[in-house]
């Protein structure tokens, strides 16, 4: 039986499944949360206190229990109550839920940064509600959350690791069990972290130039 | 909820282990936070200062921090570390790996905050008499302090919620001690709904705490 | 009114048939539609489960898992758990059943269903050449790990606590893996686990500097198949699956195939007594 095989190119294959998943798993997480948080963010800038109390809770709760618990009580508690469902489907919904999370918070500051006189200017032009809200508010308004939005897009790539406590196979998980199988920690460890790093760093740099683009 | 009925007679009997686990888990975060800003202070200033090296390993070092999974940083201080024979418990490598990226993070904050009061106050303090000390102690570090107040807290929050991560090591904070008790027992629900209650209540405690400070400190007025 | 009256009954009856069709849909009919069984497996507790060089499952574990899904005639669907994903994975349906050397503890018992025994462990001591450990107790002088949430680690726990060594000296770790690779490195000088995965490791030549040492006294680890608790009818298959493993002879050579030796009579007289 061969427990211990040291790494070779035949698990070129295995980690690039793990490359793809995590690629996958964003990529989700980070398409519904802006949805979810531009249309939560809108309602948490236009609501009135009821609505912001309500929608304030429920994110409170999000952004204040770790990932990790988040991933496994709800991957059980789903499966308890009758729909069990796959890693990828239960990771992708609490990820896509914690981005959510952090997205309303970038647009809902977006949309307050678009001056109310440009707004009743736009209805005093004959312009309808959302039609302000469609022409004036989203396109100024989107235009200065850029950066905050790659920023929390980054903190989505990084955090869908720990979607491997609920079983996926992504990048970090295919690396462990390699690790296992081959007891090399470093050399896999290092290749993992700059993965990571090669698709962070250079959307990071992007982030911060056009941050300096807008504030000049 | 037709297969599963709580049982949670279990859970208070195990109260005082996830008090404890809770208190680990405040005590590293907290640690962590407090190093972290004196590394941060060092690594701004390193980063702002004129020496190339200087800036250059600084700039590592934020880098790194913030562009690498925390998970990844931990996992790297446990088993990347061993593997040359350097042994750090599953205390130290989560608080390493915290102050890491504490570091790296609040470096860029205190940064920003410093960069955005702009010169020529510093210059109008001066021409008031001012010595150099004096216009930082009474011009300049008070509104860099309240600009950088905020994210500072969050940052607290991030890391109570990152330390959570000690899961992975074996470490005994309030995760770990929610893990090892689900799985002598195999109550996962009930557990994990504790544990994700006190990770809750904890976060709040910190956040009205840091309002207390706030509004001693600046007197309500946080820009 | 009489229309009201047939209307409800038409519900209620819609409603009965509803509740009795699933009420009959117990986890055997289940897999048996699915066509697949989800059978959970730890595998990182080398030779009853491990991934082999092609990153696939395989063990002695596995092996149980595919004679079950040959039994019942649906496909066998390995699923890789940890130590503490296995109880999650049954309530949240993810396994239909998980055949992970799990210790068939009374307190366990209270929340996931046991079958009869299929395996008995011994649990032993791995440590460094030179640390000199001749029985438990000098455990107490060295530093020490195991999986974390094992019944290994709690048995260590109990006699750690009876003799008063307090805990200081112990790392605990998530995985059984992570727990070699911890001993392998250096963080601790010596491990519990269980005699199989001991001389298993031992024998793949990448543990040569360390030695298997003394057993926990007075233990058998006994461990048995779980389902959910309240799938009677489903237990009681499973419990005769493991009787015809043993009496069709499939124990011994799953025993040969793994650990190469036949099945002891002391093991398969354990798990006869045990039933």
């Amino acid at each position: 039986m061969n427990l211990f095989t040291p790494i070779s190119w035949n698990d070129a294959g295995f980690i690039l499944t793990g490359v793809l998943n995590t690629v996958y798993i964003s990529v989700i997480a980070i398409f519904f949360g802006t949805i979810l948080g531009l249309v939560l963010g809108f309602a948490r800038a236009e609501g009135n206190k009821i609505v912001n109390m309500c929608l304030g809770g429920v994110l409170d709760i999000l952004k204040s229990v770790p990932l990790i618990i988040q991933l496994i009580l709800f991957s059980t508690f789903i499966g308890a109550m009758g729909y069990p469902l796959e890693p990828f489907v239960a990771g992708s919904i609490i990820l896509s839920l914690y981005t959510m999370a952090f997205m309303v918070e970038v647009f809902r500051s977006g949309f307050d940064n678009v001056p109310a006189a440009t707004k009743k200017a736009a209805r005093s032009l004959g312009m309808s509600y959302w039609q302000t809200v469609r022409h004036i508010s989203i396109p100024i308004g989107m235009r200065s959350v850029l950066p905050s939005w790659i920023g929390v897009g980054l903190s989505v790539i990084k955090d869908s690791a720990l979607v491997s406590v609920i079983g996926y196979m992504e990048l970090l998980r295919t690396a462990e069990q390699l690790i296992s199988r081959s007891q090399q920690a470093v050399m896999i460890l290092v290749g993992v972290g700059l993965f990571y790093f090669l698709i962070s760093y250079p959307l990071s740099l992007y982030g911060k130039y056009i941050e300096r683009k807008m504030t000049r | 909820m037709d297969s599963y009925n709580f049982h949670w007679n279990v859970v208070w009997d195990a109260f005082p282990q996830l008090l404890g686990g809770a208190f680990t888990t405040l005590h590293v975060s907290v640690l962590s936070m407090l190093v972290g800003i004196v590394a941060a202070v060092f690594l701004a200033l390193g980063k702002m200062s004129n020496s190339k090296i200087l800036s250059f390993l600084s700039s590592i070092w934020i880098e790194l921090s913030r562009n690498t999974p925390a998970l990844f940083l931990i996992y790297m201080a446990y088993f990347g570390l061993g593997a040359y024979g350097i042994h750090l418990s599953p205390y130290l490598s989560v608080f390493a790996a915290l102050v890491f990226v504490n570091g790296g993070y609040l470096a860029e904050t205190f940064r920003g905050g410093f960069q955005s009061i702009p010169p020529t106050q510093y210059n109008a303090a001066r021409s008031l008499g001012m010595n150099s000390v004096q216009a930082y102690r009474h011009i300049i570090l008070p509104q860099m302090f309240r600009r950088i107040y905020h994210p500072m807290t969050n940052q607290f929050i991030w890391s109570i919620l990152m330390s959570s991560l000690g899961i992975l090591v074996g470490m005994n904070d309030l995760s770990g001690e929610t893990q090892r008790l689900q799985s002598s027992s195999f109550r996962t629900l009930e557990f994990f709904i504790v544990a994700a209650a006190m990770y809750y209540v904890i976060a709040k405690l910190v956040l009205f705490a840091a309002h207390l400070v706030s509004k001693r400190v600046f007197k309500g007025e946080l820009s | 009114m009489k229309l009201v009256k047939k209307i409800s009954m038409v519900v209620a009856s819609m409603a009965a048939i509803g509740a009795l069709s699933t009420a009959n849909a117990d986890a055997l009919d289940t897999v048996i539609e699915r066509g697949a069984l989800n059978c959970g497996v730890v595998l990182d507790f080398p030779p009853m489960g491990y991934t082999d060089k092609d990153n696939q499952p395989a063990g002695f574990d596995v092996d149980y898992c595919n004679d079950l899904a040959e039994a019942l005639g649906v496909k066998s669907n390995v699923i890789n758990l940890t130590w503490a994903d296995r109880i999650p994975s049954l309530i949240s349906s993810k396994t239909d059943v998980v055949i992970g050397s799990t210790s068939d503890t009374l307190e366990r018992a209270k929340s996931v269903g046991f079958t009869y025994p299929y395996f008995v462990f011994k649990f032993q001591v791995l440590s460094k050449k030179g640390v000199e450990i001749d029985s438990f107790d000098d455990l107490k002088n060295v530093k020490v790990g195991a999986a974390i949430g094992t019944t290994y680690e709690t048995e260590y726990f109990k006699y750690a606590d009876e003799k008063g060594w307090g805990r200081d000296n112990y790392t605990s770790f998530k995985s059984e893996n992570d727990a070699f690779l911890g001993l392998y490195q250096g963080k601790i000088d010596a491990l519990v686990s269980t005699n199989t995965n001991i001389a298993t490791k031992l024998a793949s030549g990448q543990f040569d500097d360390f030695v298997a040492g003394p057993y926990v006294p007075n233990y058998d680890d006994v461990v048995g198949i779980i389902a959910k608790r309240d799938e009677i009818a489903w237990i009681n298959y499973l419990n005769l699956f493991l009787i015809h493993q043993v009496r069709d002879g499939k124990l011994n050579d799953l025993h040969v195939k793994h650990f190469g030796s036949p099945v002891s009579e002391d093991m398969v007289k354990a798990l006869i007594e045990n039933r």
